[in-house]
């Protein structure tokens, strides 16, 4: 078995560049949208907008999760919702009020502000391989409650939103790779990322097998972990260092 | 376990009452997501928890078939269908060992602390299609108080734990192993220690002049039928039961509870109808016409709260208390790693990283902004934390493929890393975590806020 060189690595992770500025670019329109909408009472509208931002948000947080994790408190704060989607999100969906202008133009001032840092901002393989192990293992954890989004009951939407990312930055940048450097353990990566596509395709919350969830996303965690050696990488760590 | 998920609040006004509910602070589930009924409240976020006194630690420590039973007990790997998605496990119920007095779920209780076990939700094929809640009863002294059931109906606690997790939980049958674990521990839960109680079950030490005239009370035949008496049935000298049931006018024929700690088993009777020692005497009072004066019953009450006192019946809930939980479930690999015994390392990788996960959220991420401070610390425990959990699952797949010397070389260094370096780690985070009464209540307080909206259209 070989390992992998990082040049290959670093030309692949710039392929993510562009799904990266698509997730948060859904994230900014979305956020807009809804800031319009609500500004016209328009409930349903804010409602479905804020679904679309959320869902862009989500796909793109092995990014955010390996680069700006600071950003968390600012935009994803939880379950304090002074700020960011869950402070709308109880406006919207638990008050069933439209009143969010103030929390709505700072979420698009923030995801603005990111959005403008994306084109310039170093991929790092390491980096990305960070988030993608850091959200591998948050994918796991206990939704029994109703999950973080749980007034708009749109937990389940962020799981899968969460796999897609993880899905996405694994087969653009570290397969190929890794499949030269050992391809039974991308096999094992490409089964377990199966497994829990599998799992939060469940039809509601409620029915996803928590178990297998925590397994698979544990398993997952420990083959991408196995793998950061044979792509020439350090092994991630599972929270990012305070600032 | 998780069940220390962080339950939220919806307060509805009057909903709760606080000195009912003993603490201002309550998190019943909420959302229309949740795998339990929206209300049900749990009380894994209770910052003391019942201390729980074990048999074996006194007489050298827990053996391998006890932890293994604390372990399944703990497990919602061993329930079935909702109760496992939910995170239910025994110890849900009966929290360490003792009754779990807040426990409530809409439409299966009808008040804190019962629960009805042939009610639809955890098992739809076991539905009675009646209301019947019973008491969640504390495990203390179990040895000693066959037979088992509200109503007595199994001599064997073998066969009762079985019913329990399949019949009433949907869990699948269990390994007779598992079976053999589980009675071990509850047969190993002792009762609190009772100072005042003497030989025999008669007060000792400096009694009150109430408690003393409640005891003669208490061996005093009843006025209308001098072969009954209260000691009758709740005999002193044998854990306070009879080892019998009897109707005393509640609806049938239920087994005589034990008295000893009862001052924390509260609510009473087999339904729980009953709050407090004053409405159990005045039940009997009316029931068996006994005539007692005012002072009698408050002598009766005395003597009851006497003889059912205990030492130290509450810890502070810390770092510490689950880490030696945690240590106890762990030595069961140091028997199943060499064994290859797959199943065992399952559950037990499963509950203790399930429990490692909970414990993880006591340590705030740097999302949770109502705690500020300690980052780095809080930081260095959830990584430590999650690295535990991940070595337990490399043990987990290590003895599933076969490798066993692989999982035992992961197993000594999760020993030692978690004889001081995790501590360590937790200790330093501590006032940043919700150990911490203020963290804690600041914690809930927002989830309380955010929870409140969706009250607030309807």
């Amino acid at each position: 078995m070989r390992t992998a060189s990082a040049a290959p690595l670093d030309v692949a992770a710039e392929d993510y560049r562009p799904y990266m500025i698509d997730g948060i670019g859904q994230a900014l329109a979305g956020a807009r949208e809804l800031r319009e909408r609500a500004a016209a009472g328009d409930l349903k509208g804010a409602k479905k907008a804020w679904i679309s931002a959320r869902s862009g948000w989500e796909r793109s947080e092995v990014f955010t999760a390996g680069f700006v994790p600071e950003l968390d408190a600012q935009i994803d704060a939880w379950p304090n919702a002074d700020s960011g989607f869950h402070a709308i999100e109880a406006e919207l969906f638990g008050a069933g009020l439209t009143d969010v202008d103030g929390d709505a133009k700072a979420l698009v001032g923030h995801l603005d502000s990111l959005h403008d840092r994306l084109r310039d901002i170093p991929l790092t393989p390491q980096g990305i391989l960070d988030g993608t192990v850091r959200l591998a293992y948050e994918v796991g954890e206990s939704k029994a409650d109703g999950g973080e989004s749980r007034i708009s009951g749109t937990s389940l939407d962020d799981m899968r939103n969460n796999v897609a990312g993880i899905d996405f930055a694994y087969h653009t940048i570290f397969a190929p790779a890794l499949r030269t450097a050992d391809a039974r353990l991308a096999g094992a990566v490409d089964a377990r990322i199966e497994q829990l596509r599998a799992i939060v395709a469940a039809p509601d919350l409620q029915h996803v097998d928590v178990s297998a969830l925590r397994r698979a996303s544990e398993e997952l965690v420990i083959t991408l972990q196995g793998a950061s050696d044979k792509l020439g990488l350090r092994r991630s760590t599972l929270e990012a260092a305070s600032q | 376990m998780i069940l220390r998920r962080s339950f939220i609040a919806a307060l509805v006004p009057g909903l709760l009452v606080a000195g009912f509910y003993g603490r201002v602070m309550a998190f019943p589930v909420d959302g229309d997501q949740t795998t339990l009924p929206a209300k049900t409240e749990l009380n894994e976020d209770a910052l003391d928890k019942p201390r729980e006194v074990f048999r074996s630690d006194i007489a050298g420590g827990k053996s391998y078939l006890v932890n293994l039973g604390n372990l399944a007990f703990s497990s919602p790997g061993i329930l079935g269908g909702v109760a496992r998605q939910a995170g239910l496990s025994c110890g849900t119920c009966h929290v360490n060992g003792a009754g779990n007095a807040k426990f409530f779920v809409p439409k299966m209780s009808t008040r804190p602390g019962n629960f009805d076990t042939t009610g639809p939700l955890f098992n739809p094929k076991a539905d009675n299609f009646v209301l019947d809640p019973v008491r969640i009863p504390s495990l203390r002294g179990a040895r000693y108080l066959a037979p088992y059931g509200q109503d007595g109906r199994m001599a064997s606690l073998r066969d009762f734990v079985r019913n329990v997790v399949v019949n009433e939980f949907a869990g699948p049958e269990p390994a007779p192993v598992i079976l053999d674990a589980i009675v071990a521990y509850i047969q190993d839960i002792d009762f609190l220690n009772n100072p005042s109680l003497g030989p025999g079950g008669r007060l000792i030490g400096k009694i009150s002049e109430s408690e003393r005239r409640g005891e003669a009370l208490f061996m005093k035949p009843f006025p209308h039928d001098p072969n009954l008496s209260c000691a009758g049935c709740h005999v002193p000298s044998g854990a306070f039961v009879d080892h019998q049931q009897h109707d005393v006018g509640s609806g049938g024929l239920f087994k005589t509870p034990t008295l000893r700690n009862a001052d924390f088993n509260a609510p009473y009777f087999h339904d729980g109808r009953f709050d407090s020692y004053d409405q159990v005497v005045a039940h009997f009072d009316r029931v068996f016409d006994l005539g007692l004066s005012a002072q009698d019953r408050q002598d009766l009450v005395a003597y009851l709260t006497a003889v059912g006192d205990g030492t130290q019946p509450y810890e502070r809930e810390g770092a510490g208390a689950s880490m030696k939980e945690i240590n106890d479930f762990t030595t069961v690999l140091a028997t199943a790693i060499p064994a290859g015994d797959k199943d065992i390392v399952a559950l037990a990788v499963d509950t203790i990283g399930n429990e490692l996960r909970e414990l993880t959220e006591d340590y705030p991420d740097r999302k949770n902004t109502s705690v500020s401070g300690g980052e780095q610390q809080r930081v260095l425990a959830r990584t430590a934390l999650k690295e535990l959990v991940l070595t337990l699952r490399r043990i987990d797949m290590a003895v599933a493929d076969g490798r066993t010397t692989d999982a035992a070389a992961d197993y000594r260094n999760y020993r030692y890393l978690m004889a001081a370096a995790v501590p360590a780690l937790l200790a330093s985070a501590e006032p940043w975590s919700l150990f911490n009464p203020a963290v804690h209540d600041s914690h809930y307080a927002a989830l309380r806020q955010v929870m409140q909206s969706r009250h607030m259209s309807h």
